[in-house]
């Protein structure tokens, strides 16, 4: 009951009064948590998708047989009949894979990129089935016409129904598509519902007999995947365990059974560090949402200090007293953290949208679950109380005698005056600790994260002792900008240093966050450029969506203006690391096609490039990237052992190379290698090289015009393409963009905040300015210029802090990862901040300003 | 019988280097319903007397009893309940919450003791007629006068009917009129509900309406002034400017 009167009478009461503060210190809990969830919420929708996508394609398969190398040559299907003799094994269920498009398509134009690997392949993806038994596991829901009766080479297809919509189609239309042998064509009898498997490839997908695809793509006798259902439909972990035992020792090392699951873990394991920086970037977030509450309490407690002098006075004991602070920052905490749910509600439908054209992926919202719900919730009640803590704890100690004082003291505490020492030992400490790194354990970067706020909070408490020396800088500019009363307004700072330095230190944040952001962007686009120009290497790059064999390549060398045309194949191998078996990509290249077109970019600057070429042409030999050398601590002369097709091969490393293709973890080998150890002749991609003087366009037009349609090739500049895999970049950090700019928002309302109680607590000082002759116009420059100020020092702050803090997240991203990027600090990023911040603080300041300037000079004289 | 007692009160401050001796060795003795005042120039320490005299502050030296504590042994804790309980408090500046209600402002102090203001409806009136604000139980400090505002806040210093009641400079911020009228409150308080009240005060006027004036210079009681309840007020003021100016010279 004494709760509830207090509450009543004092808590509800003092809320009520300073009700706009409550509400701006509400913004930052509600921002904070609202990012939490919106991260969380799309990181999970993002998962979801991956692992739908999979489970789309193994439908309910318990266990799935794929080849170890995925080549396109498949595996034999006498291994159906293996499978299916073994004991516990009821359906086994053959698929083979398709990729092609349909022929009157135009000529396609895109090349469809993912950062994390889900590249839709921008065509048709066919499945063939065995019609009596994939309905078994994968669920087809037909809308019209019927499903595929028995397997034979009949040519009908069964389509999702959006695909058809969009390509005009309907049941009894044929389908034109195109596969090695040409325009064939195949009899629409169906059309499913864009669920279950019709979600594989977007919708932009259908199902075949198996024999007919073999037949149609030549691939007679071969499959690329089998699933499996098992005698008892839930069979225990152990027992499905023993089984997958079982069947990989029947079917032997080639061929490898997986849980259906497995194969979306890789991809999500990708996405991973991603998840792990935007987690990182809405705890920040949150973070600067606590500067904000602790500033805003601070400001009530320096305020309130008569009154709380006056409630020890008369019998409030200490306890009473704090308890009143943490009531208010309860009630903060818990309506604003509702608040921040609904928002990151909203939020994370933006950002999931966001996130599915950064992943070429369909993302659906997914309902937000209650737990997650939950744990924003419980943050953004735990933060808000923390940062009250401090405060409440001084109201407490407020002295009874503040009461009979004729002001409010404003004492600074220990930490104002003193802080500076242990500012200096954090910011030593955590820069230590973050360049040294020893949690290579902690994956998730909590740790880490740790350092950041230990940095932040060092940088912090050395505001206080530097804000007089920031004012006698400024005090020309400021003056020259504001006039007379501008320079009493950025004065003003020094009055209250707990206060300038905790917003100060909000923007501080804010503007690191976008230093860090924009520079990590650039640096990764800067070596993404110069990657991409060997990557991509010659001026034209040719890719298809039918396999390519390797003669279209001396064809295209025959076209007039082609310097040079190299081949490059890109399958999976294994690889036998001393942990186990490590899944990377071979890059099959011809060295010396490849070193005419372009150039090989080797991590040491002192490589020779004609002996690498020279040992790669002996055979047996590869070149690694840079992030499996560092991973794994290999050099040149060292060997690895990857598994071919006659079984584990070593091979000798030629060269290091800078190669950031499929995360980096990728070799490049020769095509003669290629051809004698995995059996494959066919190309993904060829790079051309154009006649030096030669316009690139006409080239291109000239190779589309004599074999674009026959082989259907995409044909496309590697300048375009660069520019689409800078723009893909770019959406991917649009999300730490988002971030940042959240952060800034927020230290922008603890500038509102600040200034606002810096009027009302002038509001006599103002009147008597006014009285003796200050101008509205000079009252409304006075707070402009202490906002400036604030803006000035938050801004420097933050681009040093996040310079410092860039520079150290980069240095262990390339350790922890093995990319080694340039770094670059973009000079107009720079500026772009600063100059964001001031605008920002002078936007924040326009309310307190136009709220001082209309101060009553009678009223404000008398103001107590 | 004695309600207070001060027994050799010292109280030192570290100002800067130096350590300044507020009082030096102060004894004195306050008995039930007694209405006394302190005075003397400024520095003289009457301040730092009423600070140790209401539990706000611990002596360097020398011993506050009130009833039968002894302030300067209580944890903070206790004094703390010693003052809700004990002692009331009027300010200069008023202090009333500016959200409260002047009602509410009064029965703050038993709302502070988790007590039910409804259960203390009766007390409330009889207090609100004591200081002659029954119309104007509803309104928001910054709705009344000065005066008003001190009114209140005596209404709320005596809702916990405490041993003392201490008030500093009460009339420090008000015109001549309404300082008389609060004098008078508080001289009515001490006559009618037997109240001991100690007023710190350099207006010589409202020391008057105490029984006794103690007068304090340079940490030491230098004199007291009592005057026959039957001395006309002007008489009084005259004796006490009399003594100031003296101790003032």
């Amino acid at each position: 009951m004494t709760l509830l009167r207090q509450i009543r009478y004092l808590t509800l009461r003092s809320i009520r009064a300073r009700w706009l503060r409550f509400i701006l210190s509400g913004f930052g809990i509600v921002l904070g948590v609202a990012v939490m969830l919106s991260i969380s919420v799309t990181n999970r929708a993002a998962l979801n998708s991956i692992m739908r996508l999979f489970s789309n394609t193994s439908g309910s398969a318990k266990l799935t047989v794929t080849t170890s190398s995925q080549s396109t040559s498949g595996f034999p299907d006498i291994v159906l009949r293996t499978i299916r003799n073994i004991p516990n094994v009821e359906v086994a269920s053959p698929i083979l894979h398709i990729t092609t498009i349909a022929a009157d398509d135009a000529s396609p134009e895109q090349i469809a990129f993912g950062l994390f690997g889900t590249q839709g392949t921008g065509g048709l993806t066919l499945h063939g089935i065995d019609p009596a038994m994939d309905p078994s596991l994968r669920e087809y829901k037909l809308v019209t016409g019927i499903f595929l009766q028995d397997n034979s080479t009949k040519r009908e297809v069964v389509l999702v129904e959006t695909y058809a919509v969009d390509k005009g189609l309907q049941v009894g239309d044929w389908l034109e598509i195109i596969t090695p042998n040409g325009v064939e064509s195949l009899k629409i009898i169906g059309l499913i519902a864009r669920e279950g498997a019709g979600q594989i490839n977007n919708g932009s997908f259908g199902i075949i007999r198996l024999l007919a695809a073999q037949e149609l793509f030549n691939r007679t006798g071969e499959l690329d995947q089998v699933d499996i259902l098992t005698t008892d439909p839930n069979p225990s972990p152990i027992e499905l365990d023993t089984l997958k035992n079982n069947l990989q020792l029947r079917i032997g090392r080639g061929l490898s059974v997986t849980y259906p699951s497995s194969q979306g873990e890789r991809m999500t394991q990708m996405l991973q560090n991603y998840q792990i920086g935007l987690n990182f970037m809405s705890g920040i977030a949150l973070f600067v949402g606590a500067f904000l509450i602790f500033n805003a309490f601070a400001m009530t407690v320096i305020e309130r200090t008569r009154e709380f002098g006056m409630l020890r006075t008369i019998g409030m004991t200490r306890n009473q007293v704090t308890g009143l602070i943490l009531l208010e920052a309860g009630a903060l905490g818990i309506f604003g953290s509702m608040a921040g749910i609904s928002l990151g509600m909203a939020l994370a439908r933006g950002l999931t949208t966001l996130m599915g054209v950064i992943l070429n992926q369909e993302l659906s919202f997914v309902e937000v679950p209650f737990n997650d719900m939950f744990f924003s919730w419980t943050a953004g009640v735990f933060v808000t109380f923390l940062a009250a803590g401090i405060p409440a704890w001084q109201a407490g100690r407020i002295s009874p005698m503040e009461a009979l004082r004729v002001r409010g003291k404003s004492g600074e505490g220990w930490l104002i005056s003193e802080g500076w020492k242990l500012g200096i030992t954090l910011l030593v400490i955590s820069t230590v600790l973050l360049i040294a790194n020893p949690f290579p354990f902690d994956v998730q970067f909590r740790l880490g994260s740790l350092t950041v706020f230990g940095l932040f909070s060092g940088a912090t408490l050395l505001i206080p002792n530097t804000v007089h020396s920031w004012e006698k800088i400024t005090r020309p500019i400021i003056k020259w900008i504001y006039g007379a009363s501008g320079s009493l307004g950025s004065r003003n700072i020094q009055r209250s240093r707990q206060r300038t330095t905790l917003t100060v230190a909000a923007l501080m944040v804010g503007v690191a966050m976008v230093i860090m952001t924009r520079s990590m962007t650039e640096s990764f686009a800067g070596d993404l450029r110069n990657w991409m120009s060997a990557y991509i290497g010659g001026d034209i790059f040719a890719s298809s969506s039918v396999p390519m064999r390797s003669d279209v390549g001396q064809r295209i060398d025959s076209v007039p203006g082609v310097e040079a045309v190299a081949p490059i194949r890109y399958f999976n191998v294994d690889w036998q690391t001393a942990d186990g078996v490590e899944q990377i990509n071979f890059m099959a290249l011809d060295p010396v096609a490849y070193a005419r077109v372009t150039d090989f970019v080797f991590s040491d600057d002192n490589t020779n490039t004609e002996q690498v070429v020279q040992r790669l042409q002996k055979g047996n030999a590869i070149l690694i990237s840079s992030v499996l050398s560092e991973k794994y601590g290999l050099k040149t002369g060292d060997y690895i052992e990857l598994r071919t097709r006659s079984g584990y091969l070593a091979f000798e490393i030629a060269a290091v190379v800078v190669d950031f293709y499929n995360q980096g973890l990728v070799v490049q080998g020769t095509w003669d290698d290629m051809k004698r150890y995995f059996r494959i002749n066919d190309a993904s991609t060829f790079f051309i090289k154009v006649n030096e003087g030669q316009s690139i366009d006409e080239v291109k037009r000239r190779i589309d015009d004599l074999y674009g349609k026959r082989y259907r090739l995409i044909l496309i500049s590697n300048t375009s393409i660069r520019e689409q895999a800078l723009t893909l970049m770019d959406q991917a950090f649009s999300m730490f963009d988002v971030m940042a700019l959240i952060s800034i928002v927020v230290g922008s309302l603890g500038i509102v905040n600040t200034l606002t109680m810096s009027v009302i607590e002038r509001t006599r000082e103002i009147g008597m300015l006014r009285a003796i002759g200050m101008t509205r116009a000079q009252i409304i420059y006075m707070v402009l210029a202490e906002a400036g100020l604030i803006g000035v020092i938050g801004g420097v702050l933050g681009v040093g802090t996040g310079m410092v803090l860039a520079r150290i997240l980069f240095i262990g991203m390339t350790t922890m990862s093995g990319y080694q990027l340039t770094f670059v600090m973009p000079p107009e990023g720079i500026l772009i901040s600063l100059i964001a911040a001031v605008i920002i603080s002078q936007i924040a300041a326009i309310f307190p300003s136009r709220r001082a300037s209309k101060v009553k000079i009678l009223e404000a004289v008398h103001y107590e | 019988m004695s309600i207070l007692k001060a027994s050799k009160l010292r109280k030192e401050y570290q100002l800067g280097e130096h350590v300044v001796e507020a009082l030096k060795g102060i004894n004195f003795e306050v008995k039930q319903g007694e209405f006394i005042a302190i005075m003397g120039p400024s520095g003289s320490g009457k301040s730092t007397l009423l600070h140790l005299l209401g539990g706000l502050d611990s002596p360097s030296d020398g011993e506050v009893t009130l009833g039968d504590a002894h302030l300067s042994q209580l944890t903070e804790y206790q004094a703390t309940l010693a003052r809700r309980h004990n002692v009331g408090f009027v300010f200069q500046f008023f202090n009333l919450l500016p959200t409260l209600t002047a009602e509410e402002n009064i029965l703050l102090p038993l709302i502070i003791d988790g007590k039910n203001p409804n259960e203390y409806e009766e007390r409330l009136n009889h207090l609100l007629d004591l200081v002659g604000l029954h119309d104007r139980r509803s309104h928001k400090p910054d709705q009344l006068s000065g005066g008003e505002q001190q009114r209140v806040a005596i209404a709320r210093a005596l809702v916990t009917e405490p041993a003392i009641l201490l008030a500093d400079e009460p009339t420090g911020n008000l015109d001549t009129r309404t300082g008389t009228s609060i004098m008078e409150l508080l001289q009515r308080s001490c006559r009618e509900l037997s109240q001991t009240v100690i007023v710190v005060t350099h207006d010589p006027r409202a020391a008057s309406y105490a029984a006794r004036v103690i007068f304090l210079r340079d940490g030491n009681i230098v004199k007291e002034f009592k005057p026959s309840s039957k001395t006309p007020l002007n008489e009084r003021m005259s004796g006490i400017m009399s003594t100031m100016q003296a101790l003032e010279s």
